[in-house]
């Protein structure tokens, strides 16, 4: 299915949401890109693939507090669940494999 | 901090901002969504400010649009509507073919309400577009002359003097240009044969730069420079040299403006003038032509520099965005300056007021406006638009009232579709696409109507109209608002009622007679028929003044009365050979009596004086109109002398006396006739001695007051010479006339009228107006009978049972139609008594614009109520009689 596998963009965002733990809502996955990945993005790419990240399943959320700078509004706080660490691995595997088949000779030549 | 602090402080985001997200987001993530971008909103008005946080904010927010199908519920109806709508149109048609009776009738209802409707469109959108073709038409004004006399108007005319027009562009800066018109009527000549022009008009050059008839030949700016210059249209190039390129050729002029016939030089050729022009000519003359004439010996020119010779129709040109009124008063000022000795010595006042060339047509009704037959009449404009909506609603009324009666019969299939699962929103789809495509259909008959009878139509109100204006746009906008206000108007009521229903009440058949609508239908006949009467009594109302304007006493004979345009002048010789040509004529059997005058009854004169008791200051002077008449006017005519005599052969001194109506009687402040012979009075300078006076006849129309009319003795006047007829025989006499004058004025041309044709025409329009009337009440009452018709068939058939039952019991015949149509009966006799006041308020504003008008008499309701029951007796009648006749067990078994 189409569904199963990963874009480049959501497994960033996906591993974002990971590594933030406990506090990862659109904002600070945002954030986060912006400091680690070096990635500018728009709020509003962050929340499409959030969003469709929980669709497929690789995500769950639930809503958190609200503070005043956002306007009295709640936040969403995003965890990934089992699906997601699952395809995230087979990602990390699948490039491991294709790095233990890359010759040596290739990386001489730099 | 606390929270009210908190707000104070808040930065806002940009509100079109706020408004996209809400808009895009679906409900369920709005919240969030607009949380996070507030967020970073805040923070960035922290650390970049806030007008670029907000550009970024509203950044955000556009790049939110891509969100827009995030989480986004399905709606029902978006499911496969297409098919649905397939399925609509389908049972549409069904529904249609199932009952043709019914939907011929609704469908032609409504076809021939939208057909009259514009037509209608049509003829308002016509009268409306007079001189609008001109590109400049919205700064181009006519400048009005209206003269005060101690506070009192005394003339009001659409032609100003000649100086006025110059004298605005030296003082005004407003003023872009001026154009003067002078119409004239005059005898052209081509090789010896002479035809007699009625439009020919002495204008300055700029006449064809500030208006836009089109030049075909010849140059725009310098055509008309020069004196002894004509522009001429293209028909009358053709009528002339048959051809239009007649650039430089000449055409010989007898009038006036020159002491002998003279040569004109033909400089340019114009595209006919279009029928929606107010102004209308053949041939303009240049004006150097009239100035070379016109030169006095103090080295001024009467064609420029008077202020008293009213017969120029004058035109400005203002600038853009100058505004009429303000100039009106500015320039008064202007005036007062200029002329305030002669103002203040003869206690009178000027004034010049601006008209829009484009009120002209509807709006005008002055002295002297060029073309006085043609003049529309807004109101009458006006009351036909709220005809045309009247029909309109009357058909579109008809299609609800026939839906809703009808809806028992869709009952059983609203109980189904809703059994099945059909929601409310999409029965009332079904009927909406109902209505609609019925629309469509009537829509595309109507246009069908419209496009075959549109030249009928023309000949019925005598207007040219052309195929354009069905290719227009603004055609089109017209008929697809009404089709989108039709269907909705029309649908929306039914859709209602229909959708409404239980479906297990209709399912089980209980629902036997819809009462919910009973009230609103009964009034929806009231008011169509309300309508119908109101149209009828018009019509009927309209005819009895035509009809008494054509047969009121005058005062004069007009009857076998024969009238010819006065032939050429020519040399010295004419008075003698004009004697001539009259005995000649009177030695005839066939004619009873030959006379001479400068004006008939039913031509405006143009010919005015100040007229005064010579006893009396020169203040005193009130405006009359000369007619200049032979000893055989009077008689030939018919016309009373109540005091006095006529003028006589015999007496010589009669050139010096003079002979005038009863208005002039009174405005001369006279008690009676007779006390008016002999009185002196002056008229424009000249002393004479009242002998006579005649009865107030009808110079013009009914439509005109009488004014003060003074009849100067002229021998030779012969504007138009007028013979009685002795015979029936028109055909023998115009033949022996027109020997005779061949005979005395060989080449003149021979242009003749029946009196009683030529005064009629003076209610052209009335005659007009009154056919178009007649028409669109014969509309509205068909429509209105359909309408009826179909609704009897409905009633019946619902109670084809009640029926039934009662023919058992021994009901007659007679009693059933009776029982059956007693309910329409009394709706159209409250139609009827709805109507009366409407009719009388409307009518007797427009009687009032009669100086001899009828009363609305009581025979004119009867009648409208008469026919109009006769007819909904016929329409309710067929329907009841074929039911009431049936037999019993049929109906006793229907279900």
């Amino acid at each position: 299915m189409k569904g199963d596998k990963l874009g480049e963009f959501e497994e960033l965002i996906l591993l974002t949401v990971a590594s933030l733990g406990k506090d990862a809502y659109a904002v600070s996955v945002k954030d986060e890109l912006e400091n680690r990945a070096a990635r500018t993005t728009n709020i509003s790419a962050i929340h499409s693939s959030l969003y469709r990240l929980e669709d497929k399943g690789f995500l769950t959320s639930e809503f958190g507090g609200a503070t005043s700078k956002r306007g009295g509004k709640k936040k969403r706080y995003f965890q990934v669940t089992n699906a997601g660490i699952t395809v995230l691995q087979e990602a990390k595997n699948l490039r491991e494999k294709y790095w233990a088949s890359i010759p040596q000779l290739t990386f001489a030549g730099i | 901090m606390t929270s009210a602090e908190g707000k104070a402080k808040r930065a806002d985001p940009p509100l079109m901002g706020l408004w996209l997200v809400q808009l895009f987001i679906s409900d369920e993530l709005i919240d969030e969504v607009q949380g996070d971008l507030e967020e970073i909103f805040q923070d960035r008005v922290e650390c970049k400010g806030l007008s670029r946080a907000r550009m970024h904010y509203f950044k955000d927010a556009v790049l939110s649009i891509r969100n827009a199908n995030l989480r986004r519920k399905r709606k029902l109806t978006q499911n496969n509507s297409y098919p649905m709508v397939k399925n609509y149109v389908k049972t549409t048609f069904r529904t249609l073919a199932k009952n043709k009776v019914y939907s011929a009738l609704n469908i032609m209802g409504l076809a021939l309400g939208l057909a009259a409707c514009l037509f209608i469109v049509q003829y308002v959108d016509y009268e409306y577009s007079y001189d609008k073709f001109h590109s400049n038409h919205e700064n181009i004004y006519r400048v009005k002359y209206m003269v005060y006399r101690s506070g009192n108007l005394d003339i009001d005319c659409a032609a100003a003097v000649p100086r006025v027009g110059p004298f605005m562009k030296e003082n005004m800066p407003e003023v872009e240009d001026f154009v003067r018109a002078f119409p004239m009527q005059e005898i052209f000549e081509k090789n010896n044969i002479q035809y007699r022009e009625s439009r020919v008009q002495v204008v300055d050059p700029s006449f064809l730069t500030m208006f836009d008839y089109p030049l075909i030949h010849g140059d725009r700016e310098s055509a008309l420079e020069g004196p002894y210059k004509l522009v001429i249209t293209e028909t009358t190039a053709k009528k002339y040299f048959g051809k239009s390129d007649v650039v430089g050729e000449t055409l010989k002029m007898h009038s006036w403006l020159t002491d002998e016939p003279k040569d004109f030089e033909i400089t340019g050729v114009t595209a006919d003038v279009p029928n929606n022009s107010h102004l209308k000519y053949n041939i303009l003359v240049s004006y150097e032509t009239i100035n070379s004439r016109t030169r006095n010996d103090d080295g001024t020119i009467s064609s420029e520099n008077a202020w008293g010779w009213y017969d120029f129709n004058t035109y400005v040109s203002l600038r853009d965005g100058v505004d009429p009124t303000e100039f009106d008063a500015k320039f008064a000022e202007v005036l007062y300056e200029e002329r305030k000795e002669d103002f203040e010595k003869y206690d009178f006042r000027a004034d010049f007021p601006l008209q829009p060339i484009t009120d002209i047509h509807l709006y005008s009704n002055l002295l002297q406006e060029s073309e006085p037959q043609e003049q529309g009449d807004g109101d009458t404009v006006f009351f036909l638009s709220m005809i045309a909506i009247f029909i309109l609603v009357i058909a579109w009324i008809n299609y609800i009232n026939l839906s809703t009666a009808k809806s028992l019969e869709r009952a059983k299939e609203v109980g189904v579709r809703k059994s099945m699962g059909a929601h409310r929103r999409q029965l009332i789809n079904q009927f909406l696409v109902e209505s609609f495509v019925l629309n469509v259909i009537a829509l595309t008959l109507a246009i069908g109507i419209v496009i075959i009878f549109t030249p009928l139509f023309g000949r019925l109100v005598d207007i040219e109209f052309t195929r354009a204006f069905f290719t227009q746009p603004k055609f089109w906008v017209a008929v697809v608002s009404i089709l989108a206000l039709g269907s909705i108007l029309s649908g929306v009521y039914p859709a209602f009622v229909l959708s409404s229903f239980r479906p297990i009440e209709v399912l089980k058949g209980k629902l036997t007679s819809n009462h919910s609508g009973i009230f609103l239908r009964r009034g929806l006949v009231v008011f169509q028929f309300a309508a119908s009467v109101t149209l009828i009594a018009g019509t009927l109302i309209v005819y009895q003044q035509l009809r008494h304007m054509k047969t009121h006493d005058l005062g004069f004979e007009m009857t076998d009365t024969f009238v010819m345009e006065g032939p050429n002048r020519g040399d010295s010789t004419y008075s003698v050979r004009l004697k001539s040509f009259y005995s000649d004529l009177e030695s005839r059997s066939i004619i009873g009596g030959v006379a001479g005058g400068s004006n008939v009854p039913g031509s405006e004169i143009f010919w005015t004086r100040g007229m005064r008791q010579s006893a009396d200051t020169e203040d005193k002077n009130v405006i009359c109109y000369l007619v200049g008449v032979d000893n055989d006017y009077f008689p030939t005519l018919d016309i009373d002398i109540v005091a006095g005599r006529n003028y006589d052969q015999d007496i010589t001194t009669d050139t010096v006396n003079v002979i005038v109506n009863m208005s002039t009687v009174r405005s001369l402040k006279i008690s009676s006739p007779e006390e008016a012979i002999g009185v002196r009075i002056t008229v424009g300078g000249d002393e004479r001695t009242i002998i006579g006076v005649v009865d107030d006849y009808q110079q013009l129309s009914l439509k005109n007051t009488i004014n003060p009319l003074v009849f100067p003795l002229l021998e030779d006047a012969s504007g138009y010479i007028i013979t009685k007829l002795n015979t029936d025989n028109y055909q023998l006499a115009l033949k022996e006339i027109k020997e005779s004058y061949d005979e005395f004025f060989p080449s003149s041309p021979f242009d003749t009228f029946f009196l009683d044709e030529f005064y009629n025409r003076q209610y052209v329009n009335e005659q007009n107006f009154s056919q178009a009337f007649t028409l669109f009440a014969l509309f509205a009452i068909i429509v209105a009978c359909l309408g009826l018709f179909g609704l009897t068939s409905f009633t019946a058939l619902q109670r084809t049972k009640e029926i039934g039952i009662r023919k058992v019991l021994g009901a007659e015949v007679s009693q059933l139609v009776m029982i059956l149509s007693k309910e329409f009966m009394i709706l159209v006799g409250i139609a009827n008594v709805i109507s009366w006041p409407i009719v009388f308020l409307i009518m007797n504003g427009w009687l009032n614009t009669f100086t001899s008008r009828i009363s609305i008499g009581i025979p004119v309701f009867l009648v409208s109520a008469i026919l109009v029951l006769l007819i909904a007796i016929i329409s309710v009648g067929y329907k009841t009689l074929s039911t009431a006749k049936g037999n019993p067990i049929k109906a006793l078994r229907y279900e």
